[in-house]
C-alpha cells in the first residue's frame, strides 16, 4: 500500500495495464487484494475502479458494508457484475442500433457536472461509446445525475440503501486521471475536481448526520 | 477436445467473456488468480492469460506458467504484455488509433501474413481481427506470425521454439472489448478463436 498521511480517498486498484496509478496526493492506492489487510479508518471515500475483481470484493463485502455503515462514501465506476455493493443492481447492457443510442443528457443541474459539456463527455476524437454502454437500475429514492437521452440512468447517488452514500457511474473512472479527451478546453477536466469536492461536502454532511436516510 | 483454463481476474469484463456469455462453453475452468499459485493444472491443455490481468499475481506465477508450457502445453496471452515475461519477449508500444475507420479510405494497418494456418483458413477472417492495436511484438525468426502491421511487426504469432510448449501471443484484446460490450469485431474473433483453441490444429 502507498501510504500518504494527507490522503482522504482510497483507490481500490486492480493493477491491470489500463489502470493508471498517477493519482494526486489526495488519493492513497491499495491493491485490491490487500483490502482485507488495510486500515480504512482515515479515509472518507473508497474509489472502486472498472477492472476490480468483483468475485474477490463479494467475498469481502463486509469490509465495504462496514465502511458505508461509518457514514462514508463509496464511488464505483464500471459495470456491476457481482453483488458486493449493498443493494445495487447488476449492469444491464444497452442495445445499440445507431450511434445516437449512446447519446447522454444531464438529468439535472448538479455541482459535479457544472460547466461540463455533454458533447465533451460523449465524443472522443469523433467516436462515441466510451462514456457509457448500459446502466444499473437505480435503488428507490436515488438522485439521478446523467441519463441516456431516453431517460435511462447512467450515473446516480444512493443515500438510502446504507448509512453512507453510494455514487455509481456505469462507465469509466470520473475521479482519477482523465481517460476522456485531454485536449485544451475540454470541459471534462472539470469533473474530477468537482466530484472530489462533492465527496468532501457529502462526507461532512454524512458525519454531521445531515443527510436523510430511509 | 482440449481442456481450457483461464487465469481468471474476476472483473466484469472477464466474467462476461469467460463465465456468462456464449463463450463460457469453451472454458473448462476459471482459476481465480489469487488462488492460481496452488491450483492444479494437471488436466489443463490450454491456459489463457486474459487481457487486463493483475500484474503482481501474474508475475508471481510466471515460473508456474513456464512449467506448464514446458510440459508441452499451450499458453495463450491476450492484449498488451508490456512487462517482459514471454519467451524471447520483444514488445513495442504503438499509440492506439481507435478512430482510423472514420476516414472513408482508411486502412487498419493490419495484414494477414499466413496463407495456410487453419485459424485463418477455417475459423477467422482478417476482418474478424480488425479493430485496433495497443502495441506489437518482434518475435524471433522461427516463430509463426499470423497477423502483422504493415511494417512487419507481429500482432498475432505462435511460438513453438523458445520453450517446450506452444505460446500463442497476440496484442489484440478481444476478451476486454467483448466483456466491455464494445467493438463488434471482437465477438466474431472469439467465435472463431475459441473453437480453434478447443479443437483446431495448433
Amino acid at each position: 500500500m502507498i501510504s500518504m498521511s494527507a490522503a482522504k480517498f482510497i483507490v481500490i486498484h486492480p493493477f491491470t495495464i489500463f489502470s493508471v496509478t498517477n493519482y494526486s496526493e489526495e488519493f492513497a492506492i491499495v491493491d485490491q487484494y490487500d483490502l482485507p489487510h488495510t486500515d480504512l479508518s482515515e479515509y472518507m471515500c473508497m474509489v472502486v475502479l472498472p477492472f476490480v475483481d468483483q468475485t474477490f470484493l463479494t467475498k469481502h463485502k463486509a469490509i465495504i458494508d462496514r465502511f458505508l455503515a461509518q457514514r462514508k462514501v463509496v464511488c464505483f465506476f464500471g459495470h456491476l457484475s457481482m453483488p458486493w455493493l449493498h443493494q445495487q443492481q447488476m449492469f444491464i447492457p444497452r442495445v445499440i442500433q445507431h450511434h445516437s443510442d449512446y447519446d447522454i443528457a444531464l438529468a439535472q443541474a448538479h455541482p459535479i457536472f457544472d460547466g461540463v459539456k455533454v458533447q465533451h463527455m460523449l465524443v472522443n476524437r469523433g467516436v462515441k461509446g466510451f462514456f457509457a454502454r448500459g446502466h444499473h437500475p437505480v435503488p428507490p429514492h436515488s438522485e439521478v445525475l446523467l441519463t441516456f437521452t431516453d431517460g435511462t440512468p447512467i450515473t446516480y447517488i444512493d443515500r438510502t440503501s446504507t448509512n453512507g452514500t453510494i455514487f455509481v457511474h456505469a462507465g469509466n473512472n470520473l475521479i482519477g486521471p482523465s481517460t476522456m479527451g485531454t485536449e485544451s478546453g475540454n470541459s471534462t477536466s472539470r469533473i474530477s475536481p468537482q466530484l472530489r469536492q462533492w465527496v468532501r461536502d457529502e462526507y461532512k454532511n454524512l458525519q454531521k448526520g445531515e443527510i436523510n436516510h430511509a | 477436445m482440449r481442456n481450457i483454463a483461464v487465469l481468471y481476474g474476476g472483473s466484469s469484463q472477464h466474467q462476461r467473456t469467460y463465465k456468462d456469455s456464449e463463450f463460457a462453453v469453451y472454458i473448462n475452468q476459471c482459476v481465480p488468480i489469487y488462488e492460481f499459485a496452488t491450483a492444479s493444472l494437471d488436466d489443463v491443455d490450454v491456459l489463457i492469460i486474459p487481457s487486463q490481468t493483475h500484474a503482481k499475481y501474474l508475475h508471481q506465477n510466471i515460473e508456474k506458467i513456464y512449467d506448464f508450457a514446458n510440459r508441452g502445453k499451450i499458453v495463450v496471452t491476450l492484449g498488451s504484455q508490456t512487462e517482459e515475461w514471454l519467451p524471447a519477449h520483444q514488445w513495442e508500444f504503438r499509440p492506439t488509433n481507435f478512430w482510423w475507420w472514420l476516414d472513408p479510405n482508411a486502412h487498419s494497418g493490419l495484414k494477414l501474413t499466413t496463407q495456410s494456418n487453419e485459424l485463418f483458413t477455417k475459423y477467422l477472417t482478417i476482418e474478424d481481427a480488425t479493430w485496433h492495436q495497443h502495441g506489437v511484438y518482434w518475435p524471433t525468426a522461427d516463430c509463426e506470425v499470423l497477423l502483422a502491421t504493415t511494417d512487419g511487426a507481429a500482432v498475432f504469432y505462435i511460438d513453438r521454439v523458445n520453450t517446450n510448449g506452444v505460446w500463442i501471443n497476440t496484442t489484440l484484446d478481444p476478451d476486454f472489448h467483448f466483456g466491455s460490450y464494445f467493438m463488434p469485431a471482437t465477438t466474431r474473433f472469439l467465435r472463431g478463436f475459441l473453437p480453434w483453441l478447443k479443437e483446431g490444429e495448433i
